[in-house]
């Protein structure tokens, strides 16, 4: 895992700006970064802030550059559609030919539209946030529940989910799986129940955080991509060394924040 | 007004439009709907883009892309964003263009006489899906269409090749690692479990974007050469095979401290000859050469050839290292292996097993070298060791979906079961649509 390489020049750990940092395997993966998720970040208990060394500033500047890295658009760089093509046949096609919508925008309306649905049913008092993890039962889940999935989704919870998508128990007269098949040990109610439930909204399919007990996070050297060693006290970004260290900061130290 | 009920719509026509619409890539072929055996070569790759040339000026949709010889500055717009379809103009003006008419070369069809089979991504929004629907039928006006997830007619290829069985298989796990994200889809007897569909957001398009920043920042700007920094990134990355080996590579390519200058290992590090779209429209790569890239920096000659070159070292598996560690830019997720385990723990115990048995990978990034040792290695420690494993890059796993997709297409009874007529889209509208696709309606 990543070495600690201290500098014998130890004069370099007082220069004003940078530190050292004994790699004590702070995770950022506990903590929410994905923009999608500040509601669930914002809903969680206090007491995080203590497990961790990144700042919300840290944290938004890794989010941001996440974001940047997942563009499938330049909304800067506007590419014309050669204009030669045939015109809306009826005013849904128009309406639809139309939008300049970014799948950001669906996809924000999905969660809102999620939000109406569970809100009223968790705490038809208030507006408090809910936590993403409740979209997806994990009730068969046998993997250890993860700090952010530890409340299981009651039933009537998963209920309301469906109603979102279909509230009569579906019936697929198409593919008939066959009953007579090896995976003979697994009942046919439970089967049927499984094979019928709705797709997960986008936002509920991604993967969970890696596992607690797994290896440590590693980091890196933010110019050159070495372990990084040092850290740059005034945006917390990684750098192997000195040399780095001045590359970093003629270039991306807070470029992000 | 249709008879009642599909079992009406007998005359159906004969072929079939099938598109594998991804993001970066239509895979589209007219498979007839009594085709003995389609097989890849039935299927055309077509850029799913539109393109302009800062430089020229010129404008490329889809497939003109080939004729371009000067990819500088090459400007995308890509209709389908994180593999759904967005953007409807573009995307309608890429199918007019590689579809319609009788004009220019490739697949044509007369959509009113064609069927259309049409692939999506799991856990596509549904309004999207709405939007999609309405095209197909409303301007496009296809004589029937049937929308679905794409891996599932993975489920259509015979498990073994003498096999004329037109049951899907039974229990199939695809591992869909491509541009937009990868996604894990356990599949029972042609049945999505959309339970245990599992999605994470490390895709070709996450990749190419990193080594552009990664390169930008240590060499040149290059972060108007997207098309470039993809070509390179196919050509020169590697995922380690273990954790291990990555923090050794990592030492190899390493270029010490002041002071404390170490050598880059040649066997890894390599140069980067760029295109300079007047001579060459493509680069290639050769061993790293410390005397050549000084020369580089300042010392080229005004007259005589002129050659840029970009240096690769840890770029090479630190790139495509991020399927396995998405922590390493901090990204709140658990590598590919432990995603299919987070899917797999849906599933009953006997299901587990089932899928595990049957990996199959379809997508452009298992093509990178080294990438299906390292996932099956890793998978391999986590799965129980009494359990059998048996993970298996598709033969061509970018044109694979596809296959299976024509596979469906070309037998009428399975074609005829899902499909939906105009004629009833238009009697019982686009809800009764977005039911009957997911499942719910007759
Ligand atoms: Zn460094
Ligand atoms: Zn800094």
């Amino acid at each position: 895992m990543p070495h600690v390489e201290l500098l014998p020049n130890s004069s370099s750990s007082a220069a004003p700006g940078w530190t050292y940092v004994v790699d004590t395997g702070y995770d950022p993966s506990k903590i929410a970064i994905n923009p999608k998720n500040k509601k669930r970040a914002a809903a969680q208990p206090g007491g995080r802030r203590g497990e961790s060394e990144l700042s919300a500033r840290q944290q938004t500047a890794i989010a941001r550059r996440i974001v940047e890295l997942q563009r499938d658009n330049d909304p800067k760089q506007s590419v014309p559609v050669p204009s030669h093509n045939s015109i809306p046949k009826t005013q849904n096609a128009r309406r639809i030919i139309q939008y300049q919508r970014q799948i950001k925008h669906w996809l924000d309306d999905e969660e809102a539209l999620l939000q109406q649905i569970i809100t009223p049913r968790i705490n038809p008092i208030g507006g408090r946030a809910i936590p993403q993890s409740l979209r997806r039962p994990t009730t068969n889940n046998s993997l250890p529940a993860t700090p952010s999935e530890a409340s299981p989704a009651p039933a009537t919870l998963i209920a309301g989910g469906s109603a979102y998508n279909n509230d009569k128990p579906v019936e697929h007269d198409i593919y008939t799986p066959p009953m007579n098949s090896s995976i003979s040990s697994v009942g046919p109610t439970e089967l049927r129940a499984l094979l019928s439930s709705p797709p997960l909204s986008y936002a509920a399919s991604h993967a969970g955080p890696p596992p607690a007990h797994g290896p440590r996070q590693r980091h890196f050297c933010d110019n050159c991509g070495y372990w990084g060693s040092m850290r740059c006290l005034k945006c917390g970004t990684r750098v192997c060394g000195l040399e780095c260290k001045d590359a970093h900061e003629a270039t991306r130290c807070l470029k992000w924040a | 007004m249709p008879p009642k009920g599909r079992k009406g719509s007998a005359a159906l026509p004969a072929k079939t439009l099938v598109l594998d619409n991804g993001a970066y890539t239509i895979k589209a072929g007219l498979i007839p709907t009594t085709s003995a055996n389609p097989t890849i070569d039935d299927c055309s790759v077509i850029p799913n883009c539109v393109a302009r040339s800062n430089r020229d000026r010129l404008t490329y949709v889809a497939s003109e892309l080939a004729e371009c010889k000067d990819f500088g500055e090459l400007a995308f717009r890509r209709p389908v964003e994180k593999g759904f379809i967005v953007n409807w103009e573009a995307e309608k003006a890429i199918w007019e263009h590689e579809f319609l008419g009788t004009a220019g070369e490739g697949l044509r069809c007369e959509p009113k006489e064609t069927n259309l089979l049409l692939t999506e991504k799991p856990n596509c929004p549904k309004e999207l899906q709405k939007n999609c629907d309405e095209i197909v039928f409303e301007q496009f006006e296809f004589a029937a269409y049937y929308r679905c997830v794409g891996p599932i007619l993975n489920s259509y290829h015979p498990s073994e090749p003498s096999s004329l069985s037109s049951l899907p298989q039974e229990c199939l796990l695809v591992i869909d690692t491509s541009y937009s994200d990868t996604t894990v889809l356990p599949i029972y007897s042609g049945q999505l479990i959309q339970l245990a569909v599992r999605r994470l957001e490390v895709g070709g398009k996450l990749m190419t974007n990193y080594l552009k920043e990664l390169s930008s920042l240590r060499h040149y700007n290059m972060m108007e050469e997207t098309y470039l920094l993809n070509e390179i990134k196919e050509a020169i990355s590697f995922v380690s095979p273990s954790a291990h080996q990555f923090a050794k590579d990592l030492d190899r390519t390493w270029k010490g401290r002041l002071g404390d200058k170490r050598t880059l290992d040649p066997d890894i590090v390599v140069d980067y000859v760029l295109p300079d779209y007047e001579q060459s429209v493509h680069g290639y790569a050769r061993p790293h050469d410390p005397a050549k890239l000084k020369m580089r920096r300042g010392l080229q000659p005004l007259q005589g050839p002129r050659e840029d070159v970009l240096p690769l070292g840890n770029e090479r598996f630190a790139v495509p290292e991020l399927l396995f560690n998405p922590t390493d830019i901090g990204m709140q997720a658990a590598g590919l292996p432990g995603v299919i385990m987070e899917s797999l723990a849906v599933l009953p115990e006997a299901l587990k097993i089932g899928m595990l048995a049957n990996i199959v990978v379809v997508g452009g990034n298992s093509l990178i070298s080294g990438f299906m040792e390292r996932l099956e290695s890793e998978l391999r420690v986590m799965v129980p060791s009494q359990y059998l494993l048996n993970v298996t890059r598709a033969d061509d796993p970018i044109k694979h979906t596809w296959l299976g997709a024509a596979r469906f297409a070309s037998q009428s009874s399975l074609l005829k079961s899902v499909l939906v007529t105009k004629a009833e889209y238009d009697e019982k509208g686009a809800t009764w649509l977005a039911k009957r696709f997911a499942g719910g309606e007759k």
